[in-house]
């Protein structure tokens, strides 16, 4: 078995599959879900070796077409990329399995396009992932986005405005990375990555090389929705249908955010992102503020889905302040957030799926008794929320305690009061649905049978829906049990040497 | 100073395009104008870094008879990798607007009318 | 909003002229974006790749790649298309939203 091709077949494999899905679903429209499934699980198997190879011999540098770089394209596979890929296909395999009912009850004539189109999101996001050219990932950035746009305009009322906002804004900001590509590219003459991390140290004090660098900046912050370039987010992933928000924010954002740590501290020297141009410090503010204002934004809201959209604001500031605080305990702690909050927000927006599902409404107000209805999906729920606001054992305790101790390292005891203080009001939105789900008596209008209102029947959701579930909630408790092991291995060797 | 401006003058053009259509993309207030806006924007950016590529008194980017086997001196010929990239980006951008015409189809049908104030009117109305 | 727009615009616009001023003249033929990686491509287009059309040659060879991911561009767009705008025929007429 030779694991060299991995590199690539991990692209290539959904994208062949989106086009086979789209044939084959023409004629046969029940091949679409095992086809989808499939190809995720083999993607997923080359995840996995890819990590392992990375592990035992090193960085993967794998040419396409044989031409060597700059003059080809070629993919570079270290640290940094290997356990974002493992955790990519991932979800993107345990959502897959969950698609099928929620899909079938809310768009189902338009099964057969969305999971070609859902196939092809997960290949440009993992194209960006795994590539070294900077042209390479404008272009899978671009199907990444499309496929999206069209993800999200499928799904309730307001969906179609969303979606036209954030073709608007999502188009601006590619726009703005491409045209940094061409103010690096015309004072340099390369695109590839290693190669321009050679040439640009002697250009530092270029004007093109720092305005190129803005660009990406700006590029990059509109599309991870960083405050106060995030309007298109709240909109967006609440008027989408469940698997589309399931899908789209545990991983677009987490994406956008490895592409910025790559463009900061790989492509040009730690040196000139944090001592050369003080965009880490800038970085660290604006990060706090959209901390603050998403979970302040978070609280009032009564509809699940926009509440945790809100707080997807507020988790990308977390990440954010990690880069932004440039040391070795911040960066740690930023690329374990990532790794968490893909599981914690992935459990998140599939319960609302679920309780969407079974209940036909999202409001908050109307959630009381519902663990008893459905035990098992609110107990997911409970870990997550507990995740989220950062309580041990679960994984974001850990994460949240890393980006402490890297402000404590580097002398900002403002960010410490404001993660603290994110850390509290995440526990009242959060607390306040347990409450209404857990503690409150249950509402008549759930009783089924006639009887007394203190009888609900249970009615959990259907297995291929609660085991995707359950894995991810069961994910995000083991990310806190072995986050050592994972720090010593993999993210310690993530992080730039020089820290 | 004046030959400052006018030596480089290709760029101030195509920086002026570029700041037309992003006008138009956040100012404006109908969609089909926002959208012409985008491809404004796009298509500046196209002519931009084609203008990167050129060279004073360079032929086009394909090689003559006597110079296919051997050293072809380059600064005959235009650098062909702004062309290559633009070739897609050009593609990439006529996928967007037809994706973008897709969804203000969809919003037409669902709200009968272009203009965005309008169309926050009718979603305060209804309450979405 | 308009008034948002343009301080926006002004904004991005003088960056970006700002960043021009160590732009290389236009149509000098030693300038970096020119010297680097390009000569490979024009001397080696016959002898490596067949045709005497650089672009093609790049396009097709070298940076292959990147065309394969244009295409499934458009595909996407076509995809996307036919998920946002097919009317299903059905005994009762449909909208499409």
């Amino acid at each position: 078995m030779t694991y060299e091709h991995f590199a690539v077949l991990i692209v290539i494999v959904p994208l062949m599959s989106a086009f086979v899905v789209a044939l084959l679903g023409w004629f046969k429209r029940w091949a679409c879900y095992p086809l989808t499934l499939a190809a995720l699980f083999v993607s997923f198997i080359c995840s996995l070796g890819i990590l392992n190879t990375v592990i035992s011999k090193g960085t993967i540098h794998y040419h396409l077409g044989g031409w060597e770089p700059p003059w080809g394209i070629e993919y570079v596979v270290d640290y940094l990329n290997g356990f974002m890929l493992v955790m990519l296909s991932f979800i993107a395999l345990v959502v897959a399995i969950y698609s099928k009912k929620s899909i079938e009850q809310e768009i189902p004539e338009r099964l057969v396009p969305y999971y070609s189109i859902f196939l092809l999101l997960v290949t440009g996001l993992i194209g960006i992932t795994v590539t070294g050219d900077l042209f390479n990932v404008f272009v899978f950035l671009e199907i990444a986005s499309l496929a999206a746009y069209a993800l999200i305009a499928v799904g309730e009322d307001g969906a179609p405005m969303a979606a036209f906002n954030y073709v608007i804004m999502g188009t601006i900001g590619a726009c703005f990375y491409y045209l940094g590509i061409g103010y690096v590219y015309i004072v340099t003459g390369s695109l590839n990555m290693a190669d321009l991390s050679q040439i640009l140290p002697n250009l530092y004090h270029n004007k093109a090389v720092l305005v190129g660098f803005a660009l990406f900046t700006v590029g990059i912050a509109v599309k991870m929705g960083l405050f106060p370039l995030h309007v298109w987010l709240p909109d967006s992933y609440t008027y989408a249908p469940s698997v589309t928000s399931a899908v789209i924010a545990p991983m677009f954002t987490k994406v956008m955010a490895y592409l910025m740590v790559r463009i900061f501290f790989t492509l040009f020297n730690p040196h000139f992102s944090i001592d050369l141009i003080p965009i880490t410090q800038i970085l660290t503010w604006v990060a706090a503020g959209g901390i603050i204002a998403g979970s302040i934004l978070a609280i009032a809201q009564t509809d699940l889905k926009r509440m945790l959209a809100y707080s997807s604001i507020a988790n990308i500031g977390y990440i954010v302040l990690g880069i932004g605080l440039a040391n070795r305990m911040g960066l740690t702690g930023s690329l374990l957030h990532i790794l968490n909050h893909a599981f914690m927000k992935g459990t998140l927006f599939l319960v609302a799926g679920g309780i969407m599902y079974k209940m036909g409404m999202r409001d908050i107000t109307q959630f009381r008794g519902l663990h008893k209805k459905m035990p098992f999906t609110m107990a997911a729920f409970t870990i997550a929320a507990l995740s989220m606001i950062g309580i041990p054992p679960t994984g974001g305790f850990f994460s949240k305690f890393y980006l402490v101790l890297g402000a404590i390292d580097a002398r900002q005891w403002a960010f410490i009061v404001v993660l603290l203080t994110s850390s509290l009001l995440n526990a009242v939105y959060f607390f306040r649905i347990i409450e209404n789900a857990y503690l409150e008596p249950p509402v008549t209008a759930y009783a089924t049978d006639g009887g007394t209102h203190e009888e609900i029947k249970r009615d959990e959701l259907p297995l291929s829906m609660l085991i995707p579930t359950l894995i991810l909630a069961a994910g995000v408790v083991l990310l806190g049990i072995f986050n050592e092991r994972i720090i010593a291995f993999i993210i310690r060797f993530a992080v730039p040497a020089s820290f | 100073m004046f030959e400052y401006i006018v030596s480089k003058y290709n760029y101030w053009v195509y920086i002026f395009l570029m700041m037309l259509g992003l006008y138009g993309m956040i100012g404006k207030k109908n969609l089909v104008k926002k959208l012409i806006g985008m491809n404004i924007f796009q298509v500046a950016i196209i002519l931009f870094y084609i203008s990167i590529g050129s060279k004073v008194g360079a032929s086009i980017p394909i090689l003559t008879a006597e110079d296919l086997h051997g050293m072809a001196d380059p600064v005959k010929y235009m650098n062909p990798l702004p062309h290559v990239l633009m070739l897609t980006a050009i593609v990439v951008g006529i996928a967007t607007t037809g994706v973008a015409l897709g969804i203000i189809i969809m919003v037409y049908n669902r709200y009968k009318t272009l203009a965005e104030d309008e169309i926050l009117e009718i979603r305060k109305k209804s309450g979405v | 909003m308009k008034v948002f727009a343009l301080l926006t615009v002004i904004i991005t616009g003088v960056m970006l002229v700002y960043g021009a001023e160590d732009f290389p003249k236009w149509g000098d033929p030693y300038q970096p974006g020119s010297v680097h990686v390009s000569p490979r491509y024009t001397q080696g287009t016959y002898t490596e790749a067949g045709t005497p059309n650089i672009v093609t040659s790049v396009v097709a060879d070298y940076r292959g790649y990147d065309t394969m991911g244009e295409t499934t561009v458009i595909f996407t767009a076509g995809m996307a298309c036919i998920l946002m705008l097919r009317k299903k025929k059905r005994g009762e007429g449909e909208s499409n939203v």
